[in-house]
């Protein structure tokens, strides 16, 4: 079984990488992601096309989580990553202007790739830094659970049932470590294509049901960024490709549109849910000054092959707000940072 | 010469690499005979029109098999034989650089080969990535240290990059050019004018023949690529008007379908890399006129991997993961 799912944890390698490539280059600023890349200064930049990809997929997130955070009002908010990987946002968040907002940043991942964080956490001081006081700080489960004030890093198998993965972990006990009266986000990086929709569906439903409970903050909202449209003949080879690598993304093939990736977070019981290609960000929400700032970092020609890319990868948001807290059209409009990127 | 010429032929068509010292001779008779063609080369129907190959030698020999061989079948190749930029994609173990199916050199080569081997039967125009940054910035430069262990067959090759003409025409009736039109271009004549041996310009006449893509606008519009411009159905119209000209055929523009027509079938797209940087998932094509400008497409599918002599290290194409 482990060995079966090597080929998808190694997908986070890919990111990590990406993200490197991104931040050598320009596109990205991210000061902590070398220190979870092994060897970062031995790897070589990806090429423009995943570079700009890779810029898009993150500037697109960080926008929805703005969003998030000026939606949760003053509110402090909780923020579950299901398969975090060596996602540097945890870090990002708590030096930023948001930063005194987050209650809970909880990140699950496979066993693996936790041990290896939390290894990388530990021998890096920026990063342990960020953690709070040393002793706040503790390391369990064989190396492959870090636990803190906000951080938390737990080993879990998403596709198991969420009754005996999930539960004991986030929501055991007087005061479970994930608040139900909180405002929460879950955020999902190319993580649920991975996976069997039922097993997805049921992870979903977990969280759906544990925040629509009478006495809960009744605001769940979920970001979600991965491929679709595997149907066509870009998406073909696609699945190809990645099946000689040992990668199949049954969670993709199920959710051949952008109206299915939607109707399944309503069907589960979200009340809004929108979602846009990372082509149709980069043409719509990207201000003409910093697409200018991005041609001049490196040179791409080929505009068709990129768009074509792009177009099978989209960014989704959803919320349900069972208890109306807010109004339906709060999430998305919030475009006041004044660079044109939204929603 | 021709014995020897013919030899190297062969060899290069089984995808092996000439000698550096045939590299070199091949390059100066290269030059001899492009010296001697004028910027639009004058092209007698039949003859078919090829797109963009980019290194994909594998699928041109596809479509050698789809086309017919050359000298049997008069080609006007207008697209670039080089690869793409974003398809070169580095190891992550520093300092291996795996060819992950491009054979640039190998397909740059046999066309090169074939043009002074057959002149009268192979017309090789100018594309974008025929160009000194380009190749030194992504791969082509590469591909030959890798190859050759020195930069001299990368050097050769600019050198005869500097000769290629920029167009052709195909019974005066058919304008074939890499990317498209340019505002400092009402007549084809004006193209004969351009000293068109050096380094592709970053802007001009010459630059926009090269990077110019047709675009759903009216009039002229910014190129997203850095170069060249957009133009749109009524600056095409005017251009075959002015030029009594039937069509242009150009390439350079990814088509899923192999080709694209637009703007009432004055302007087409072909495109002649199938399956894309082994991630498009499109398929590709070729014109073939016939003696009466008739206009044939036909398409074609990549090559079976297994015939890919090179073992992958890792697959082919990078995604977002």
């Amino acid at each position: 079984m482990a060995d079966n799912d090597a080929p998808i944890r190694a997908t986070d390698n890919d990111a990590a990488i990406a993200r490197l490539s991104a931040v050598q280059k320009g596109y990205l600023v991210d000061p902590y992601i070398a220190t979870l890349v092994p060897r970062a200064h031995l790897q070589q930049p990806r090429p423009p096309l995943i570079n700009i990809g890779t810029y898009l997929r993150s500037r697109g997130i960080d926008d929805l989580l703005d969003a998030w955070f000026r939606l949760a009002g003053g509110r402090k908010v909780q923020i579950v990553s299901l398969g975090a990987g060596s996602d540097t946002r945890f870090w990002r968040l708590a030096s930023g202007t948001h930063a005194e907002q987050l209650h809970k940043y909880i990140e699950l991942d496979f066993a693996e790739n936790t041990s290896r964080k939390a290894m990388s956490i530990r021998k890096s001081k920026v990063l342990s830094a960020a953690l709070g006081s040393p002793d706040a700080v503790s390391v369990g489960g064989g190396g492959t659970t870090l636990r803190s004030p906000v951080y938390n890093l737990l080993p879990v198998d998403l596709r198991t049932p969420p009754v005996v993965s999930l539960e004991p972990l986030l929501a055991s006990g007087d005061e479970p470590l994930l608040s139900p009266s909180l405002p929460t986000l879950l955020l999902f990086e190319c993580v649920l294509a991975y996976m069997a929709p039922s097993a997805s569906n049921a992870l979903v439903q977990w969280f759906v049901d544990y925040f629509g409970s009478p006495g809960s903050s009744g605001l769940l909202g979920a970001v979600v960024y991965e491929m679709f449209k595997l149907g066509d003949a870009f998406g073909r080879v696609m699945l190809n490709n990645l099946k000689s690598r040992g990668v199949s993304l049954p969670g993709a093939e199920a959710y051949p549109d952008i109206a299915s990736l939607s109707r399944r977070f309503l069907d589960l019981g979200f009340t809004a849910a929108q979602a846009l290609t990372l082509r149709e960000i980069r043409s719509r929400y990207v201000g003409p000054q910093e697409l200018r700032r991005l041609s001049r970092l490196e040179m791409l020609d080929e505009v068709e092959e990129l768009e074509l890319v792009l177009d099978h990868y989209c960014h989704f948001v959803g919320r349900s707000d069972v208890w109306g807290l807010v109004t339906k059209d709060q999430v998305g409009s919030g475009d006041d940072d004044g660079d044109g990127f939204g929603p | 010469m021709p014995s020897d010429l013919d030899s190297q032929i062969e060899q290069l068509i089984q995808c092996n690499p000439i000698s550096e010292e045939q590299v070199k001779r091949l390059c100066i008779k290269a030059r001899e005979i492009l010296i001697e063609e004028s910027n639009v080369q004058v092209v007698d129907a039949p003859v078919t029109i090829c797109g963009d190959i980019h290194g994909q030698f594998f699928d041109l020999m596809e479509l050698f098999k789809i086309g017919g061989t050359c000298p049997e079948t008069n080609y006007i190749f207008i697209g670039a034989a080089l690869p793409s930029p974003t398809c070169l994609v580095p190891m992550n173990d520093p300092g291996d650089f795996v060819d992950r199916g491009f054979y640039s050199v190998e397909t740059f080569l046999l066309l090169l080969a074939l043009k002074v081997r057959y002149p009268d039967r192979i017309t090789l125009i100018r594309g974008n990535h025929e160009s000194r940054q380009i190749t030194q910035v992504y791969g082509f430069y590469d591909e030959c240290q890798r190859k050759y262990g020195s930069s001299n067959v990368w050097r050769w090759c600019c050198e005869v990059f500097d000769y290629l003409a920029l167009g052709a025409i195909v019974d005066g009736r058919v304008f074939c050019v890499h990317g498209g039109l340019s505002p400092a271009l009402q007549a084809i004549d004006q193209i004969r004018t351009i000293d068109r041996k050096q380094e592709v310009p970053h802007d001009g006449a010459m630059c926009d023949l090269l990077w110019s893509d047709p675009d759903d606008i009216t009039g002229w519009g910014l190129s997203p690529r850095g170069a060249g411009f957009l133009f749109g159905a009524d600056i095409t119209k005017t251009f075959a008007h002015h030029n009594a000209i039937d069509l242009i055929a150009r390439a350079h523009q990814l088509a899923m379908e192999g080709y694209k027509l637009m703007f009432d079938q004055t302007i087409v797209t072909v495109w002649s890399a199938p399956n894309y940087c082994y991630r498009c998932g499109n398929v590709a094509s070729i014109l073939e006129l016939d003696e009466h400008l008739v206009q044939e497409y036909k398409v074609f599918q990549h090559a079976p991997s297994d015939v890919r002599s090179v073992p992958l290290k890792r697959p082919p194409a990078d995604y977002f993961l």
